[in-house]
């Protein structure tokens, strides 16, 4: 199993490791609540290196992506990253990619850890284009929290905007940054090369923030009502029945298209639900759902630790009336909860 | 892991304490507490309740998982720990004092025939 290049560092800290998408990495260190609330109130640092990313260039660099993904990339000019999708010829979500785009032909495409060789595969396949990937060469490190401009300015010397990609040079090598995160607070992505990744882990540190592992990242981005692939988004759940439709860009052709647009006049056969609950109880992956006649079940859910609560999405079946009580069944008993129109915090 | 002299532990991972008047102190162990990761929520029994020994009485809920508790002895429940209703982190902070999950009265016979500190350390290895 391929390791984060930082281990030793992990371990040095406490960190407790992990399977993700085939990749052992940091799940805690303190404890997913102390790094969550770090998160919320100040600053922490998460290394997400097994996140998988690619460099694309050349002339076909911008067709290959409008024609892949169902944002338009062209929406963007170069110096921005845009939240998108590669769906299937049936709609649903293969992956879903963030693209940091640093010039016109210039892109870092960041698809999850599980799907990346067949994206690899779809682009490097594309006419004008090369596909490199930079997964194994690069440290991936997300710094996310109300303080992040301050370590970032310290520790890099670069405060990204939000959605603003940037680069420039640490200990004497390149530095690809990026305002995008998965936890609803200001902070960057940052990628150097392995062979500086732990003195960037370092110099973070040192200016004050916390070690924060994968565990915290999935109760951050829950609260925030962002969708994981795996368990929210999947090749048979397509970005309108995930509430995702602002990502679909009808004005241009890319694959899926028509099924989505099928989907759209024909109705869905499922849709998103986010709920909280009455009480601390975390709701959990699989737990049915009901609504008078519509059912279903919880795809994500967990304790919100600012919220003191549990909260959750999940898919029905429609229609959905919202005057209508959900209903949640935890161990056999039904608990009604309380439908929320995500994010759970405002952020 | 700490694990207290004076104590007795099950295979469940659950730690138990005959009191002077023969009722039976319950809780979970550091290894468990451990295991589990943050405690969010705990669903106790009411006051009251009959427990049968080696079926779940109490459950668990941390960021990562669900968990029982099991009880060690069949009997009656003659308080509970409404502290860990609020205050569920205790479970992670204090296991073997303040985060005490109930008391039951009934037949205490059977606890000594459980593991004891040094046993208990060789099982949670």
């Amino acid at each position: 199993m391929p390791d984060t290049p930082l281990r030793s560092d992990h371990e040095a800290l406490g960190a407790r490791f992990t399977d993700f998408g085939g990749w052992e990495m940091p799940l805690q260190y303190k404890g997913v609540i102390a790094e969550h609330m770090a998160v919320r109130q100040s600053v922490g640092v998460f290394d997400v290196t097994h996140l998988g990313r690619f460099r694309l260039t050349g002339v076909g660099a911008t067709a290959a992506i409008r024609k892949e993904l169902c944002n338009d990339i062209d929406k963007i000019k170069p110096g921005r990253a845009q939240y998108t999708m590669a769906l299937n010829e049936t709609g649903g979500v293969v992956d879903d990619i963030i693209i940091w785009r640093f010039a016109e032909d210039e892109y870092w495409v960041m698809p999850n850890g599980v799907n990346f060789d067949e994206l690899l595969g779809r682009f490097a396949a594309a006419p004008g284009v090369e596909a490199a990937p930079v997964r194994s060469d690069t440290v991936l490190l997300a710094v996310q929290g109300p303080d992040s401009a301050e370590v970032l300015d310290n520790a890099i010397g670069i405060v990204p905007g939000r959605f603003r990609v940037a680069t420039g040079e640490f200990a004497d090598g390149p530095m690809w940054v990026s305002g995008t995160g998965y936890t609803g607070e200001r902070g960057a992505e940052i990628a150097v090369p392995n062979e500086n990744g732990s003195q960037l882990l370092a110099s973070l540190l040192e200016v004050g923030a916390v070690p924060a592992g994968l565990g915290s990242r999935d109760t951050l981005r829950l609260e925030m009502g962002y969708p994981l692939w795996g368990q929210d988004l999947d090749e048979q759940t397509s970005p309108l029945e995930a509430g995702l439709s602002w990502v679909v860009d009808w004005d241009h052709e890319f694959v899926g298209r028509d099924a989505l647009a099928a989907q759209r006049s024909a109705g869905l056969s499922k849709q998103l639900v986010a709920f909280r609950t009455a009480d601390r109880r975390p709701p959990r992956h699989g737990y049915p759902l009901r609504s008078g006649d519509s059912v279903g079940e919880v795809a994500s859910g967990n304790f919100s630790p600012v919220l003191e609560v549990g909260i959750g999405m999940g898919y029905v079946t429609p229609p959905i009336d919202n005057d209508a009580n959900l209903e949640l069944e935890v161990r056999g008993n039904w608990q009604a909860v309380e439908l929320v129109d995500p994010p759970f915090l405002d952020r | 892991m700490q694990i207290p002299e004076g104590l007795r532990y099950t295979e469940n991972h659950e730690w138990v304490q005959v009191q002077d008047d023969g009722s039976v102190r319950v809780g979970i162990t550091d290894f468990a507490q451990d295991a589990l990761g943050d405690v969010v929520f705990v669903d106790l029994p009411d006051v009251g309740a009959e427990v049968t020994a080696g079926e779940a009485f109490a459950e668990i809920e941390s960021t990562k998982s669900v968990a029982d508790v099991y009880a060690p002895i069949s009997g009656t429940i003659t308080a509970a720990n409404e502290v860990l209703v609020d205050a569920p982190e205790t479970i992670n902070s204090d296991p073997y004092a303040a985060a005490w999950f109930v008391v039951i009265s009934g037949d205490a016979s059977g606890v000594e025939a459980l593991m004891d500190p040094a046993a208990y350390e060789a099982f949670s290895e």
